[in-house]
């Protein structure tokens, strides 16, 4: 069983994915599994836990269940001023 | 006094006042013998006489010395104004008035008055008269240097309300006079405009009237006060606000210079670095001539030209845990413009500790994230568990960055800031993403995390101990230091019969560092309990355990 989510990246993320968006099919159910899967194919540097994930507009947890159709946006924090 | 000083002298004294009536500010000492010589006039029968002393503390900090800046041909306009205005007034014989400018030392003469008048009474009013209203109108700056080393600029007891000095001249005097040509800048002022003056001062017969010319010399908030959430009253919070801003670069430059703009009462600005070339392309109140300098006294010097009738502070040194602890608790509103993480941290930390709203900013090349932290709210910590140190994400520096891109989200930041002191529709939590290369904002709300440690810490502060005691004398027993927070008529109807200090509620809230020295706390009492439980929980939430409520209010 597959599920699709739109995701978003900011920062570091959308330089090193070379997209701010990008919709995506897949097994994984919970956000680290996402992540995990989308690190290994961007290439990703930072770890997980450098990085929040909001998932339709609020910050959540990386255990909590997906549903389809899900926007998630990882976020890491950002120091420039 | 030179030759070219007298000259200018001459050229203000009233030419058709009969006795001697003259302003003028000065960076010579005030020769006070030679200056009470020129009011000798057979028709005086009194003559009194004023001296402003430099004062060794103000607002209960220690001040070393002061310096005062001027611009002079404004400051010797208006101060002539005020002398017609009391000839006209109370008839006086003649009047003269010296401001100094320059370095003075504690107890140095900083302004001397002297009037003689045919009769006592009013050479005392007329003295009174014209001290107050060139303290009031008259444009001069007064910069404290203070025994810890800080120094700051004081308006002197200008308010918005009426003149005010010439902005863009006023800042090349004050730079010039960093320079150290100070003196050479008044002459030329004195001399060019002279004749100007001298045209000016025999069209005005009607000197009492208001001065539009003068009163425009000053930001006028109408545009703003127009705004239903705004008017006076709003404007009246802005004028009363302390906001402490951190970091004056991309963001700290919109920042400040909007709260400038918008009336914002106290700006403390607070950066170590020295401007740089690298630093212009966002950070657009500086000059590539400035380059080298540092940028707090220069973002200063600039915020001071666009409204002189703020308070500004100056501190050029990094914003480490203790200088948060000692700034933060003393203002309403902290905002980070840092570029590094562990400062945004801090700067989040001592925010949730003293229970001041904060609001924090960052920049990544095309995008930009704001939060509000406000006490009780989630903050950044509870969105970040976890920071990274300090290079792991990328500052301007690593990652470039363009002007725009701090410039909107510092604006956006001083938007907050104003959301927050007028009492505008309340922020909502969460962190505020700009996307600017899609165009796109995204609210990602963040409720209040309950194992956030910033707040977990303060909890236990907090709890560990009962806010509420049921007696006077289960507070003497503790040794705790009894404080009346009720108003003063309240506590004289009914005082208490212990020894305590008396500080009202609504001042101590302003500043809990007006508390008395006390070893083992504070019992604080009011009328039935409301109000001294309020200021116990606000003294526990800024890190003081030992604060305790009289259940009850005070005995009757």
């Amino acid at each position: 069983m597959s599920q699709t989510y739109t995701l978003q990246y900011f920062a570091v993320l959308r330089e090193q994915a070379r997209c701010r968006e990008e919709r995506v099919t897949t097994s994984a159910i919970t956000p680290d599994e996402l992540y995990a899967e989308v690190r290994a194919r961007h290439g990703f540097t930072l770890e997980a836990n450098f990085l929040r994930v909001a998932v339709n507009d609020e910050f959540a947890d990386w255990h909590a269940p997906l549903c389809d159709g899900d926007h998630i946006v990882f976020i890491p924090p950002v120091a420039g001023g | 006094m030179s030759s070219s000083s007298l000259a200018t002298h001459q050229a203000e004294t009233s030419p058709d006042a009969g006795g001697a009536f003259s302003f003028r500010v000065s960076d010579e000492p005030i020769d006070v013998p030679a200056e009470q010589a020129t009011l000798s006039d057979p028709g005086a029968g009194g003559y009194v006489a004023f001296e402003g002393w430099v004062r060794e503390t103000n607002e209960g900090r220690r001040v070393v010395r002061l310096a005062y800046e001027a611009y002079p041909m404004l400051a010797n306009r208006e101060g002539r104004r005020i002398l017609e205005e009391a000839r006209q007034r109370f008839g006086l014989k003649s009047a003269s008035c010296l401001h100094r400018t320059g370095l003075l030392e504690i107890g140095g003469l900083a302004v001397w008055v002297g009037v003689s008048a045919a009769h006592r009474g009013e050479a005392f009013a007329a003295c009174r008269y014209i001290i107050d209203e060139v303290k009031h109108r008259v444009p001069v700056w007064k910069q404290e240097f203070y025994e810890d080393g800080d120094s700051g600029w004081v308006n002197c007891e200008r308010c918005a309300a009426a003149a005010g000095p010439a902005q863009s001249n006023a800042t090349s005097t004050a730079a010039n006079a960093s320079h150290g040509h100070t003196h050479e800048h008044d002459h030329r002022h004195g001399h060019s405009h002279t004749h100007d003056d001298g045209h000016h001062h025999a069209h005005a017969p009607q000197t009492t009237a208001p001065q539009p010319a003068i009163a425009s010399r000053l930001p006028d908030y109408a545009r703003q006060m127009a705004l239903p959430e705004v008017g006076a009253a709003g404007q009246a919070k802005l004028g009363a606000a302390k906001v402490l801003v951190i970091g004056c670069g991309g963001l700290g430059v919109p920042v400040a210079t909007y709260l400038a703009g918008a009336g914002i009462g106290s700006l403390t600005l607070v950066d170590p670095d020295i401007l740089e070339a690298t630093n212009l392309h966002r950070q657009i109140a500086y000059a590539a001539a400035d380059c080298g300098q540092a940028k707090v006294l220069l973002l200063a010097a600039r915020l001071r030209a666009l409204n002189p009738s703020i308070g500004l502070h100056t501190h050029v040194e990094a914003a480490d845990v203790a200088l948060l602890d000692a700034l933060v608790p003393r203002h309403d509103v902290v905002v980070d413009c840092t570029d590094r993480l562990s400062v945004k941290f801090a700067v989040n930390d001592a925010a949730v500790r003293h229970g001041v709203p904060a609001v924090l900013a960052s920049v990544h090349q095309y995008e930009g994230q704001v939060q509000v932290v406000r006490p009780g709210s989630s903050c950044l910590r509870c969105v970040w568990p976890q920071a990274p140190r300090d290079g792991v994400v990328g500052n301007c520096a690593e990652a470039g960055v363009l002007g725009p891109v701090p410039g909107l989200i510092g604006t956006w930041q001083a938007f907050e800031v104003l959301r927050l002191l007028l009492d505008l529709e309340a922020p909502r939590e969460g962190v505020l993403t700009v996307d600017l290369l899609a165009g796109q904002t995204r609210f990602l709300r963040a409720p209040r995390a309950t194992d956030c440690p910033e707040h977990a810490l303060k909890q236990t502060v907090a709890t560990d101990a009962p806010l509420e005691l049921p007696s006077l004398a289960a507070g003497l027993a503790r040794g705790l230091c009894v404080v009346d927070v009720r108003d003063a008529a309240e506590a004289a109807a009914n005082p208490l019969s212990v020894a305590h200090h008396h500080l009202p509620m609504a001042a101590l809230l302003q500043d809990l560092q007006q508390l008395p020295a006390a070893e083992n706390g504070w019992l604080f009492v009011c009328m039935r309990g409301i109000r001294s439980r309020s200021v116990a929980e606000a003294c526990r939430e800024a890190g003081h355990a030992a604060a305790y409520s009289l259940s009850g209010g005070a005995p009757h």
